[in-house]
């Protein structure tokens, strides 16, 4: 059991690593550097950087070294905790990310949250009651919310909130709590906003919970036990929600670590479109100006919390699902 | 500051810089039922100091610094040399901050912009005559070799030190002087390669010297140049020029200076978190990241740009005053909000989120931003600007990648016919909703640099078949099945690539259209909706072969010709021939010489003119204008317009706003309006 | 979930038809199951029918998709009068007058009745390959008088005047096919990897897995813009294409490769299996004559729910301005045009095209379902 969970970090530790230099090379893809989109913003107005400033810049940004100096220039820094300056925005790259990390994370929670109640009762009624014209009903708007790309569902409903119900334009703070420090008021101010988003990126799930749930809840209703209890006269309800949704929910905890890139690579557009403060909008516009210790930071970051949340439900599962246990020393 | 200066400067700069007053576009009689587009009207600057007020009030805030003993009284606040504003309409009342929308931190102009007048000159409302601002009076000397700027007398930065001809000075040696900060000079302060020299005459008094005629220098200094621009824009964003700096702050920072010299300011600077004094540096002389930094504008920063919001208060020695004796500005302050896209900040926009906004609000939503105008409480100015084009197409006289099409690119005939067949009145009506002016890139009509009647249909009218069969007699008779152009190497078709970005205007959509038009005479063109960066870097490796861009900024041709004639090099938008921009910056040792004998000609024409007066500098640009427009190397499309910052949101709070506002780098817009007298009725 | 099938087949009384169910092959107890999914048959048949249509998309344009005039900016979509004066039916349409107004800065276009246009089908238009092969200028529908693109707005038109109507069938065919092609490398990589994974185990199995962790574990954005920035910009629009496929696919491949080495890992144990092993076939043999077609319902499956993450996909890379740019016609363009308050607010049904995104993408789930369904009715 202790080794097992030592091997399963080991090689958590590694994905780790790896996830690293990946981002790293794909932020490298691109032609060109951090320093050609600067030179790019300031031609815009009028000032012109002659090719020895902008070589003074890249030598000040370790930018003419090659990748893989700068690569194990930055893990070293990464190992002891400094993730570096943020080139763009001039600042340390925790501070940049700073509050956006947990907001992102809230509502990618908040969402997790919004699918799984809309899911689990429409699963768990689409099964008891297959084939049903409700069956298809919920399916089918499940299933829209699959079909519509959440960042068009995202613009028609900020448009749309705006010129029916005037509701403000984008953002998780009213005007007044954009500047406050975190307060009470702010927080509920946050609960206020959050709704909007976290219905936007739950629907795109929702689909696919839907059809896991039915379809673990028809294996579980078809097991004998599941006819002995209604044999034995208990309500139906307990019959159903006693045991056989138990057990089809298992399979979920699986899912808990993958859930979390799926809703933070969602949220990325939604937040662009919403104009949310989360990692999102932060993330693709570091990784088109290639400021590269901000964009492999928050690549990272988000690795290591689907790494964390892939080894935690690996965890759930041992712990639920004996097979997985014995299979272990295999 | 004295009649007889302004006078003076009128004399020796006006003419030169005159603006239309009517654009073309108003003779649209279309444009002027919208009611959109005002008249230019703009403040008066007071300059008899027998009309100045005599005593002076502050807005609430300071007056409780004052009573509190934390800020000198308001005339000890004020310079001795008045800037004395009669702002549009009447006086203003102090209070209610300006909400703004910004797009991150490389938006910084967007504030720099509201402090244009920390500059020595800025232009007037017209965007025609120079107005004294950080300098009461200027001269240029007779034999172009001398030009002295006088300062006002008593002025004092935003923390009250006082601001000198030492400031000047400071920057010229050890900022633009120390060769880690700026390593190259710039060549607004050495006409013919001969670098000039900056001497304090006394401490409000700064000579600027050459060796050679630089009439052009009275130009520069008035205009939104390296020298000229002052310290908002030119010091943020690692940016190093601006002609002064403030001595008194900065001097800690520079290994000159600092305790410790060289190992001490770099070990200074790791102690913050820098890597370098340089690095340190950066930051704090950058006014939109660094509160603590010392400015000249009306505001100043409170809360840096790197954030979600940026914001900015009154500056309390601000150096004009009403002619009630109100210091300005009226407004408490700047909020500007972070939206993470443009879509989200026109909405904003229209939903009333803004006070005034012109920054990033795109001409094609025009009909939505009309149709809230009630329930945002906006009223929408139309401003039109009076460079040539919004959308040039500049065909690469360097590329070489390919012979073939470089050949083409070079062939005069062939840019013409590309010019003649585009249908100019189409693209006007699908992206510019039909307010722009349709022709050559040529700046406004009313312009002194205008080359004259005919040159701006000269090329650039639509002619299918004149175009047709000037292809034909050039040589690219041959057509393949579907009726497009054959190369005459291989006998394949023909393409062009145009490479379109995403940025001020939709170009890449604008491309389609063009090379949907284009086809139309059998000449393929792919478009290549290329990221802004990406098309940058490719074009400074001279890879593009069509690369398309507004040619704003051109009007001034001497002090922004980049997109006029290819006398600049990467990384200064060099589309119309990188290399021979690099020949030509060089002085001929780096790059490609042209071949093409008339782009030697613009190199001479252009040239020469740094050192001639303002009647010769005149009939250079138009000569090198009328070069331009025959020899077709930019195809222009349509100008004059509201495209870009010209489409201008104002909450019906505001007060003493300009019905017109001049749109062009120069005027910096909308910073050349004077925000500091902008108010709010309640 | 087709347990009607299972109780009959599991009956002691065997019956002619149940003789049939001893003998069919894994593929035909599929089918049948299949057939009694009426949804699933349903999508099935719309799918078809969209990739005919797609495969016919000029034909039923019906004018240039990239032909531009600004005379004909933002019309909105036309009103199709079926019936004349006299009551015939003769469907037609009228022409329209368009002109700017300069205070609400809006295009108006009124239609003209005194200038009607019947509608006729197999019309004259402009010409094309049909089918890549033949050279024709038929289309479906047209008019009897005048050009088509003058007067014949089913849905409206774009900005630039092109309509919409044509645009869409042009960005089907691309969008459709994208996904099928992104689908088949998918595919590959899925059942080669997942397969190899599964079969091997081991050290092997450990370092795919890894690789499908640490794929899935990098936030998609960051993967793809890396990827199509490093798209060279001189590439032709076919180029650009096939590319942003294989970038999909190559992201997509992952759950692919976990079903299917979840499929192997059962199938190993199996005894004709172990037979082929011992009869000393090889391990390709094996994976492609003996594994794959025993479970080839579930790849069916297993592809009929990638399609629409594929189509998805591709919408977003375009909305990121990373996928499929103009010139370009595909779903993603289209809805990137349409994407823009100015389009929500004057030319709203430049939506449109999120039509036939959502009935694809809900018929390939449909499909999708059903097909797994018959294919396992435990799974």
């Amino acid at each position: 059991m202790v080794t097992y969970i030592l091997q399963r970090l080991g090689l958590a530790l590694l994905t780790i690593l790896a996830i690293s230099v990946v981002s790293f090379v794909i932020i490298q893809l691109p032609p060109g550097d951090f320093v050609d989109t600067y030179i790019t913003n300031l031609a815009a107005s009028g000032s012109a950087v002659r090719a020895e400033e902008a070589a003074a810049l890249r030598i000040q940004y370790g930018l003419d070294q090659p990748i893989w100096v700068q690569y194990w220039k930055w893990l070293s820094r990464v190992a002891t905790g400094d993730f570096g300056m943020s080139m763009e925005w001039g600042r340390p790259v925790l501070e940049v990310i700073g509050d956006r990390l947990w907001l992102t994370i809230v509502i990618s929670i908040a969402a997790i949250l919004v699918t799984w109640g809309i899911a689990l009762p429409i699963g768990i009624y689409s099964a008891v009651r297959q084939y049903s014209i409700p069956d298809y009903v919920f399916t089918l708007i499940g299933f829209v919310g699959l079909a519509v790309p959440n960042f068009l569902l995202a613009l028609i409903i900020m448009y749309f909130g705006f010129k029916l119900f005037d509701l403000n334009i984008g953002g998780l703070f009213s005007a007044e709590y954009q500047l406050a420090p975190w307060s009470w008021g702010k927080i509920w101010d946050l609960t206020k906003h959050l709704p909007l988003p976290a219905v936007i990126l739950a629907l795109a799930g929702t689909a696919q919970l839907i059809r896991i749930m039915r379809a673990n809840l028809l294996d579980e209703l078809r097991r004998p036990y599941v006819t002995t209890a209604r044999a034995r006269g208990l309500p139906e309800w307990r019959v159903i929600m006693k045991y056989p949704v138990r057990a089809a929910l298992n399979p979920f905890a699986s899912t808990i670590g993958y859930l979390l890139p799926f809703v933070v690579s969602g949220s990325i557009v939604v937040s662009l479109v919403l104009s949310l403060p989360t990692v999102g909008p932060l993330l693709l516009r570091s990784l088109i100006a290639q400021d590269m210790f901000l964009a492999g930071t928050i690549v990272l970051l988000l690795g290591v919390l689907t790494v964390i949340g892939t080894f935690i439900s690996d965890l759930i599962l041992m712990w639920i699902d004996p097979r997985i246990r014995a299979g272990m020393h295999g | 500051m004295a009649i007889g200066s302004q006078f003076l400067a009128r004399l020796v700069l006006g003419s030169a810089l005159v603006t239309g007053i009517v654009p073309a576009a108003l003779a649209q009689s279309s444009l002027g039922q919208s009611g959109l587009v005002g008249q230019p009207e703009g403040i008066t600057i007071i300059a008899d100091p027998a009309q100045w007020p005599k005593s002076f009030n502050e807005a609430p805030q300071l007056a409780e610094l004052v009573k509190q003993g934390k800020l000198p009284a308001v005339k000890d606040r004020l310079p001795q040399d008045l800037m004395v504003i009669k702002p549009v309409k009447e006086i203003g009342k102090y209070g209610g901050v300006w909400r703004r929308g910004f797009t991150g931190p490389g938006d910084n102009e967007n504030g720099n912009r509201i402090n244009a007048s920390d500059r020595p000159i800025l232009v007037d409302h017209t965007g025609a005559s120079p107005n004294p601002s950080l300098a009461k009076a200027w001269k240029m000397s007779d034999d172009g070799k001398t030009f002295t700027l006088n300062l006002r007398r008593g002025l004092r930065w935003s923390d009250g030190a006082p601001m000198t001809a030492n400031d000047f000075v400071f920057w010229f040696e050890d900022i633009y002087g120390n060769k880690d900060i700026v390593p190259t000079p710039i060549s607004d302060l050495s006409p013919q390669g001969k670098p000039g020299r900056m001497v304090k005459v006394d401490d409000y008094t700064v000579n600027f010297e050459f060796d050679v005629p630089f009439f052009l220098f009275e130009d520069l200094m008035a205009g939104d140049t390296l020298i000229g621009g002052g310290q908002a824009v030119r010091q943020s964003d690692k940016r190093s020029h601006g002609g002064y700096a403030p001595a008194h702050y900065l001097k800690q920072f520079l290994p000159k200076y600092a305790p410790g010299g060289l190992d001490g300011a770099n070990a200074a600077a790791k102690a913050e978190g820098y890597d370098n004094w340089v690095a340190r540096l950066h930051f704090k002389k950058d006014w939109s990241l660094n509160p603590e930094l010392p400015v000249l504008g009306p505001f100043k920063t409170t809360q840096a740009i790197n954030k979600a919001t940026w914001v900015m208060e009154r500056n309390p020695y601000y150096w004009a005053v009403d002619t009630a004796g109100n210091q300005l500005p009226y407004m408490d302050g700047v909020v500007m909000t972070l939206a993470e896209n443009l879509e989200v900040l026109n909405l904003r926009a229209m939903a009333g989120e803004y006070d005034l906004q012109e920054r990033h609000i795109d001409i094609g939503k025009l009909p939505v931003i009309l149709e809230n105008q009630t329930r945002g409480k906006y009223k929408v100015h139309l401003d039109l600007a009076s460079n040539g084009s919004d959308a040039v197409y500049y065909l690469n006289q360097s590329y070489d990648a390919d012979p073939e099409v470089a050949k083409w690119l070079r062939n005069v005939d062939f840019r013409r016919a590309l010019s003649l067949a585009l249908d100019r009145k189409q693209l006007n009506e699908a992206f510019w909703l039909g307010v722009a002016v349709p022709g050559s890139a040529a700046p406004g009509e009313s312009l002194p640099y205008f080359p004259g009647p005919g040159w701006r249909e000269k090329w650039s009218t639509f002619d299918q078949k004149m175009a047709n069969e000037m292809l034909d007699k050039i040589g690219l008779s041959k057509k393949d099945a579907q009726g497009f152009r054959v190369r005459t190497d291989n006998g394949q078709r023909l393409r062009l690539q145009i490479q379109a970005v995403q940025a001020f205007l939709p170009w890449p959509k604008i491309s389609e259209m063009v090379a949907d038009q284009w086809g139309k005479v059998g000449i393929q063109a792919d478009v290549r909706d290329t990221e802004r960066t990406l098309a940058m870097t490719r074009s400074g490796n001279n890879e593009h072969q069509i690369m398309v861009w507004t040619n704003g900024g051109t009007e001034l041709l001497y002090l922004f010709p980049r997109h006029a004639i290819p006398v600049e090099a990467h990384p200064s938008e060099a589309f119309m021939g990188p290399e021979h921009g690099k020949w030509f910056v060089s002085g001929g040792t780096q790059g490609k010489k042209p071949e093409d004998p008339e782009i030697l000609k613009i190199f001479d024409l252009f040239r020469s003119a740094a050192g001639q007066k303002t009647d010769g500098r005149i009939k250079t640009a138009q000569e090198i204008w009328k070069i331009v427009i025959d020899q077709q190397y930019g195809i222009a499309t349509v100008g004059q317009s509201s495209a870009l910052m010209g489409v201008r949101l104002v909450s019906n709070r505001l007060g003493n706003i300009p019905s017109r506002n001049c749109i062009a780098q120069h005027c910096r817009t909308p910073g050349g309006a004077h925000p500091e007298t902008w108010f709010y009725k309640n | 979930m087709s347990a009607p099938t299972q109780t009959a087949a599991a009956s002691p009384l065997v019956t002619v038809a149940e003789e049939k169910v001893a003998a069919a092959t894994q593929l035909q107890l599929t089918w049948w199951r299949f057939r009694k999914h009426r949804l699933a048959v349903a999508s099935g048949i719309l799918v078809i029918l969209f990739y005919i249509g797609a495969i016919f998309a000029d034909f039923l344009a019906v004018t240039e998709p990239h032909a531009t005039e600004a005379a004909r900016s933002y019309i909105p979509p036309q009103a199709i009068h079926f019936f004349d004066e006299d009551g015939s039916f003769k469907p037609h349409v009228y022409a329209l007058k368009g002109r700017r107004d300069m205070r609400t800065f809006k295009l108006i276009y009124a239609p003209d009745p005194a200038d009607k246009r019947y509608l006729r089908l197999f019309a004259d238009g402009y010409s094309y390959n049909l089918l890549g092969i033949f050279e024709t200028n038929r289309h479906l529908i047209g008019l009897d008088r005048g050009k088509a693109e003058d007067a014949l707005f089913l849905l409206g038109t774009d900005q630039l005047g092109r309509d919409v109507w044509s645009r869409l069938m042009l960005a089907t065919r691309t969008s459709l096919f994208i996904g099928l092609i992104g689908v088949g490398l998918s595919l590959f990589l899925g059942v080669l990897l997942g397969g190899i994974s599964g079969l091997y185990g081991g050290v092997v199995d450990t370092v795919i897995q890894r690789v499908i962790e640490i794929l899935r574990s990098i936030p998609t954005i960051p993967l793809w813009m890396g990827l199509a920035a490093a798209l060279p910009n001189t590439w032709s629009v076919t180029q650009v294409y096939i590319a942003i496929t294989v970038i999909i696919s190559l992201i997509g491949w992952t759950e692919l490769a976990r079903v299917v080495r979840g499929r192997f890992l059962a199938l190993r144990e199996e005894d004709f299996i172990t037979a082929a092993e011992l009869a000393g076939a090889s391990r390709l043999r094996i994976i492609f004559r003996h594994m794959v077609p025993s479970f080839l319902s579930h790849i069916i499956a297993a592809v009929s729910l990638a399609l629409p993450a594929m189509i998805i996909s591709e919408t977003t890379l375009s909305f990121l301005g990373l996928g499929l740019r103009p010139p370009a016609i595909s779903w993603g363009v289209l809805l990137q045009d349409a994407q823009n308050i100015q389009a929500l607010g004057i030319a709203p049904w430049l939506l449109v095209v999120a039509v036939p995104v959502i009935i694809v993408i809900l018929a390939f789930n449909f499909l999708g379902d059903g097909l797994r369904d018959a294919a396992d009715p435990y799974g």
